[in-house]
């Protein structure tokens, strides 16, 4: 009997591996949502998803699915999608996505509920394809249709024109322009590329890009972009490069790609554009020097003032009206507060440097979650923390940059919900990672700020006039969560209050 | 007999501060503002502990604690070195300084340290 249950299990083990490289090899991207999870949020991915939507598994794991569509949250197919939810029915809907990098896409999506035995709607499962291409043929039909029917015979006249105006246009623009053949000898160049260089068309015209200035342009990296990311991934942008070049000196750029692929005399010819990023590479550099310098500044008067601090403290006779020896405990607590945030200022330019180190340990994540909100409960009366659901598992990670992360949003939470009482804090295992949502019923943030307000020094208008800070810290948060392969975000409404939530992957070979 | 101990940090609000702290627990100090001058101090006056800065015009004080460490004469000094960069550490202990503390430092547990590298003498008297 027991041998035969074992079999059985074997089996199901087998069926399920083969089920989900089924999942894994489907061209459709495929996702699985946990409905009875708070926000239904995304437990599976398949590898077409990521394809298709340009973010990483563990972007996705944990999020509700409308981070793809952005701002566009007005659009028809949402409404629908969001009644068959609520209904736990099926539907087929065309929605307006947005990639990872900002690109529209256009997806035909499939969802349907996945009921239990009580009738109770448990997961939902999305099915969707890519029918961005679909679409486009269809506007350009449109719009050649309407063209004919303007231009009609005035066409070829025109075309001369067309090609005179289209130069005047690429001459005009501050950006490198090259046109390579299918073997990458240069065909063109605009005006802009032979300043930046300091070439003229003699020096390249008709050569082999790799040749141009003795072999100045055999870069390994461009060489990359060229043979391995282009064939692969046409148009290829935001390829990023350094080089010192002759006569000009160190440049830094990014690069976007295209290989025509319209059949034609042109088919198979790249266009390279170059953008000069050098300038802002170096302020950029010149900025993190800056806050590196300006905060060990900072902290040498303070070292001093907290040591006469410390010495009045120490000087004080034994008798000392208590009302002296608690004001100069309160000041001793304000110099260390504006130690930390010296020391945020320097976090900011170590992250900015990627020299951000981990001090990995394994630990309970429960436990660190209640020790945390324990300590904040201690300091800040005006809410009441509460800790809802559990994961039950050891994380691997940097447990005082967690602690860190956490206690920031925590606070957050408080100090961006005054009139509210409550702060809750969720813990969840969703797929492979665990979950921690950090919830307030407070001002809320505006949906055009949900990504801003995690840049560097960015501060919500709103909030600038009515809450004091200086906007580093959701910065430094969302560094530390990246560091450790999880992800960092919020879900807001105005008016009804902010989720902060983060993903950390789940620690594998654990018993 | 009152302990030497040698200050050397560019900043003399820090300088200060410090000598009246280690004056009140009962050692005599000795303090110096430009590093160049800290070797004649040393033979002047051989210090039984040196707290050296870290970054200083001139000298910085991991040079200082390495040139120390490397001399036969002055290697049995102890040295605690003191920065408010947040690579102190590390730096310091690669020079071979014996302690370091972060600043801004906690008080007591700057003299605690102090104690603690001047214990081997206080056994060996």
């Amino acid at each position: 009997m027991n041998e035969f249950n074992q079999t059985l299990s074997n089996l199901s083990m087998d069926n399920f591996k083969l089920l989900l490289s089924a999942l894994e090899a489907s061209r459709s991207g495929i996702i699985v949502t946990d409905n009875q999870l708070p926000d239904n949020p995304i437990i599976f991915a398949n590898h077409a998803f990521e394809l298709i939507s340009g973010y990483k598994h563990q972007e996705i794991i944990g999020r509700n699915c409308r981070f793809l569509q952005g701002n566009d949250r007005e659009q028809e197919a949402r409404f629908i999608l969001a009644k068959a939810v609520k209904d736990g029915e099926d539907c087929i809907v065309e929605l307006r996505n947005y990639k990872k990098n900002g690109a529209l896409i256009w997806n035909e999506l499939y969802m349907s509920p996945v009921k239990n035995e009580a009738g109770v709607v448990t997961h939902f499962i999305g099915v969707q394809n890519d029918i961005t291409r679909r679409k486009k043929a269809e506007s350009d039909l449109y719009e050649e249709r309407e063209l004919k029917e303007r231009n009609g015979h005035k066409r070829t006249n025109s075309l001369k024109e067309n090609e005179e105006y289209l130069k005047a246009i690429i001459e005009t623009i501050r950006e490198s322009l090259i046109v390579l053949d299918n073997e990458f000898h240069v065909i063109s160049a605009n005006a802009h590329f032979y300043r930046t260089f300091a070439l003229s068309p003699e020096d390249v015209i008709g050569q082999s890009i790799y040749q141009v200035r003795k072999g100045a342009w055999d870069i390994a990296e461009l060489r990359q972009l060229l043979e391995e990311v282009l064939p692969e991934n046409n148009p290829f942008e935001g390829f990023e490069m350094s080089h010192d070049f002759p006569v000009v000196g160190k440049k830094h750029f990014v690069l976007n790609a295209r290989r025509i692929e319209v059949d034609g005399d042109f088919k198979d010819r790249i266009l390279l554009a170059l953008e000069d990023v050098t300038e802002y590479k170096e302020n950029e550099i010149r900025k993190d020097d800056f806050l590196s310098i300006a905060s060990h500044e900072l902290r040498t008067p303070l070292t001093t003032v907290k040591g006469y601090n410390q010495l009045i403290s120490r000087m004080l006779p034994a008798n000392s009206a208590p009302v002296l020896v608690e004001t100069l405990r309160k000041s001793n607590v304000y110099i260390d507060k504006l130690n930390s945030l010296i020391s945020d200022l320097l976090d900011v330019s170590r992250i900015q440097a990627g020299r951000v180190e981990l001090n990995q340990t394994l630990f309970e994540l429960d436990d660190m979650v209640k020790e945390c909100v324990e300590n904040i409960q201690t300091g800040i009366s005006s809410h009441v923390f509460n800790i809802k659901g559990s994961t039950n598992t050891k994380i691997s990670g940097d447990r005082e940059r967690l602690e860190q992360v956490l206690v920031n949003l925590i606070e957050n939470a408080a100090k961006y919900s005054p009139a509210s009482k409550s702060v809750d804090v969720y813990l969840s295992v969703v797929g492979d990672y665990i979950k921690v949502s950090v919830s307030d019923y407070g001002v809320g943030i505006k949906l055009d700020d949900h990504k801003k307000i995690f840049e560097r020094f960015y501060r919500a208008k709103e909030t600038q006039k009515d809450f004091a800070g200086i906007g580093i810290g959701l910065y430094v948060c969302e560094s530390i969560i990246k560091e450790h392969d999880g992800t960092l975000w919020v879900d807001s409404d105005p008016g009804k209050g902010s989720t902060f939530s983060f993903t950390l992957p789940l620690q594998k070979n654990i018993t | 007999m009152k302990y030497k101990i040698l200050i050397c940090d560019d900043d003399d609000g820090i300088v200060e501060m410090l000598s009246l702290l280690l004056n009140l627990s009962g050692f005599e100090v000795i303090s110096q503002l430009h590093s160049i001058n800290i070797f004649d101090d040393i033979t002047n006056h051989n210090p039984q502990l040196i707290i050296l800065d870290l970054w200083m015009p001139g000298l910085s004080g991991d040079e200082i604690s390495r040139r120390l460490k490397a001399n036969k004469d002055t290697n049995q000094i102890p040295i605690l070195i003191s920065s408010a960069s947040r690579d102190g550490e590390k730096i310091a202990y690669k020079a071979n300084a014996n302690r370091f503390i972060s600043k801004p430092f906690d008080v007591s547990n700057l003299i605690d340290t102090v104690n603690s590298l001047l214990q081997p003498m206080n056994n060996a008297s």
